[in-house]
């Protein structure tokens, strides 16, 4: 603002900027979310529907997703192929098991708004199964997106010292 | 020989039905630690109290469970293991009642937290043993909240319109009344 040149602080207002998630124990509602306020640009004082103004969001670990509640095996993701008797229906743990991405991007997909503008934005999303990306993408990245939901520690992941410190609530 | 451990048993139990109508139970003995000292040809076995470290005492001491001796009553979840761990056996079930001193409805509170934390993986230690248990087991599958077991729940094929949708429980209903820090409501129906 103060000692930036016009021509700088316009390409660093509107510029597209990469952003990175661990979707490592999150749930993909969330984490879709998180997502497509990014990808639309709605996190930008700038903001308007025809500006085309989002920016660009990895998403790492989407086969480490959790889901609440018993939502593997009770979601079932639906589509038709068309012809007769083509109703497929699966559950999410084995479309998830069939391809690990498939889960988060279809939550994105029907978060964002329903127009045209849905499939560029789609092309604007890159999901990764495991946190190995591509090199070109990796020197893209600009930031890193807060993680939307508290991982628990699990038992072994506290100090024996923690553990001590915590007092006994019954003794036999 | 079965005669007199039965008669010794019928008198245990005779004794202890005399002991009032509340879980008033016969004085406890301390643990002790079995010691072996071997000296030339005589070996001694002997069994020494152990003294245990005093207990911090808790800041209502005139609750009932412990639980309200603690002042815990609505205001812990699944998360806290440190808690939960106090309440289980080594593979995972639940103490009994009668050994725990907790009220009813807390007993039920913790197994539901209890069940809950298993399935969200956090506490890897405490499973059932499995002799020679097939190792490579399929991928688990990252979960939390879950209140049905996983072997129960059956695929919701159709849902339903928007009005009278089938819901999808998330956590478990006995947690109602905790404490809540923020003004959201929780949903235990997605």
């Amino acid at each position: 603002m103060a000692s930036y040149t016009k021509a700088a602080q316009q390409w660093a207002t509107f510029a597209r900027a990469w952003y990175l998630l661990d979707a490592k124990m999150q749930p993909p509602g969330k984490i879709a979310a998180v997502t497509v306020r990014r990808l639309e640009g709605r996190h930008k004082p700038i903001y308007h529907a025809l500006n085309d103004c989002g920016d660009h969001v990895v998403i790492i670990n989407t086969r480490h997703i959790a889901f609440s509640g018993n939502k593997w095996e009770q979601k079932v993701y639906s589509s038709h192929t068309g012809y007769p008797g083509g109703f497929k229906q699966v559950t999410a743990t084995q479309l998830h098991l069939k391809d690990p991405t498939a889960i988060v991007k279809l939550t994105i997909y029907r978060m964002l708004p329903k127009n045209l503008l849905r499939r560029t934005l789609m092309q604007r999303l890159h999901l990764f199964p495991e946190d190995v990306i591509p090199e070109d993408i990796e020197k893209n990245l600009l930031q890193e997106i807060p993680q939307p939901h508290i991982v628990p520690r699990r038992l072994d992941e506290y100090t024996p010292e923690e553990i001590a410190a915590f007092p006994r609530v019954w003794t036999p | 020989m079965a005669a007199p451990s039965l008669l010794r048993g019928a008198f245990r139990r005779l004794f202890a039905g005399l002991w009032g109508s509340g879980w008033v139970s016969p004085p406890a003995r301390t643990l002790r630690e079995v010691v072996e000292v071997t000296e030339g040809n005589t070996t001694i076995i002997e069994g020494k109290i152990i003294e245990d470290a005093e207990a911090p005492t808790p800041p209502n001491p005139s609750g009932q469970c412990p639980i309200c001796r603690w002042n815990l009553k609505h205001k812990y979840d699944y998360v806290d293991v440190l808690l939960l761990s106090q309440f289980i056996r080594s593979d995972g079930g639940m103490l009994p009642r009668r050994i725990t001193g907790l009220c009813l409805e807390e007993h039920k509170k913790i197994a539901a937290c209890v069940q809950m934390a298993h399935r969200a993986g956090l506490l890897p230690n405490h499973r059932p043993l499995l002799p020679e248990g097939h190792v490579p087991r399929k991928p688990k599958l990252n979960r939390y909240l879950t209140r049905w077991s996983v072997r129960s729940a059956k695929p919701i094929w159709k849902r339903g319109p928007k009005w009278c949708k089938v819901p999808m429980p998330v956590g478990h209903l006995l947690l109602k009344d905790n404490v809540k820090y923020v003004y959201k409501p929780l949903y235990y129906n997605h």
